[in-house]
């Protein structure tokens, strides 16, 4: 595996790691009783995300890196309908979807 | 389906801050990542992180937006209030232009406007599922 693609890897599963330590952080605001539990498990998967994207920043450009965690957007709101029980209306998915194309325009130039 | 004018205000400026918060980690933190020395071994790395003043305010920043982000998270549903983030792609871009004096691609406006129509679309939306833990416990 090129260097590149490991760190192309590196980011797709930090989205898919935000998406939980999103999740949890969001249950804290719904389960009032263990609010500070959650937010520990919360940050702490963030964390852990964050040390898989500065770990890919030694592979990839920012340039590169950055676009491709907009795919974390599609994981917290598939995460939030699977786990969150949230309404996701279709105009809301088409937002994502937007918001999905329209960054990934913004850093392919870049 | 709700307008957006009976958001919040309390809301609003909870996703404007998260925005600008978001903006600049991004920005700091390419600034940090690009001053550590060139290793592969993880100690060297975290004392160079640990003596960069760089990270601290990275971790300054990173407070201040987990205080703040709870706060939004209190008056909105998840997959309501995190597309609005997507702003902060926005604001680099603009940043890197006007700081840094990079150019600005034809299709990377174009980029710009279809992650504004976007967050239009989500705007729109209705915020919460359920009554808001802020909503159900006023503070």
């Amino acid at each position: 595996m090129s260097p590149t693609a490991f760190g192309v890897l590196l980011v797709v599963v930090s989205t898919m790691v935000e998406g939980f330590g999103q999740t949890f952080l969001k249950k804290s605001s719904l389960d009032i009783e263990r609010r500070r539990r959650w937010i520990l498990l919360g940050v702490a998967v963030l964390m852990v995300e964050i040390v898989l994207y500065s770990a890919a920043l030694r592979f990839l450009a920012v340039s590169t890196a950055f676009p491709i965690t907009s795919l974390s957007f599609v994981m917290v709101t598939l995460l939030s309908r699977w786990l969150l029980a949230e309404e996701v209306a279709p105009l809301r998915w088409a937002g994502v979807g937007l918001i999905l194309v329209g960054t990934s325009l913004i850093v392919a130039q870049a | 389906m709700t307008s957006g004018a009976r958001v919040p205000l309390r809301l609003v400026i909870g996703l404007a801050v998260a925005v600008a918060l978001d903006t600049a980690l991004q920005l700091v933190w390419k600034t940090g990542i690009a001053e550590l020395p060139d290793t592969t071994s993880v100690s060297e790395l975290l004392v160079a992180v640990a003596r960069n003043p760089i990270f601290i305010l990275v971790a300054v920043f990173m407070g201040a937006q987990l205080v703040n982000w709870l706060k939004v998270l209190d008056h909105a549903d998840l997959s309501y209030a995190k597309p609005f983030t997507s702003l902060s792609y926005v604001t680099v871009c603009v940043l890197s232009v006007l700081l840094l004096g990079e150019r600005v691609a034809p299709l990377q406006i174009v980029g710009i406007v279809v992650v504004v129509a976007g967050v239009w679309c989500v705007s729109q939306t209705r915020r919460a599922t359920l009554p808001t833990a802020a909503e159900a416990e006023p503070e």
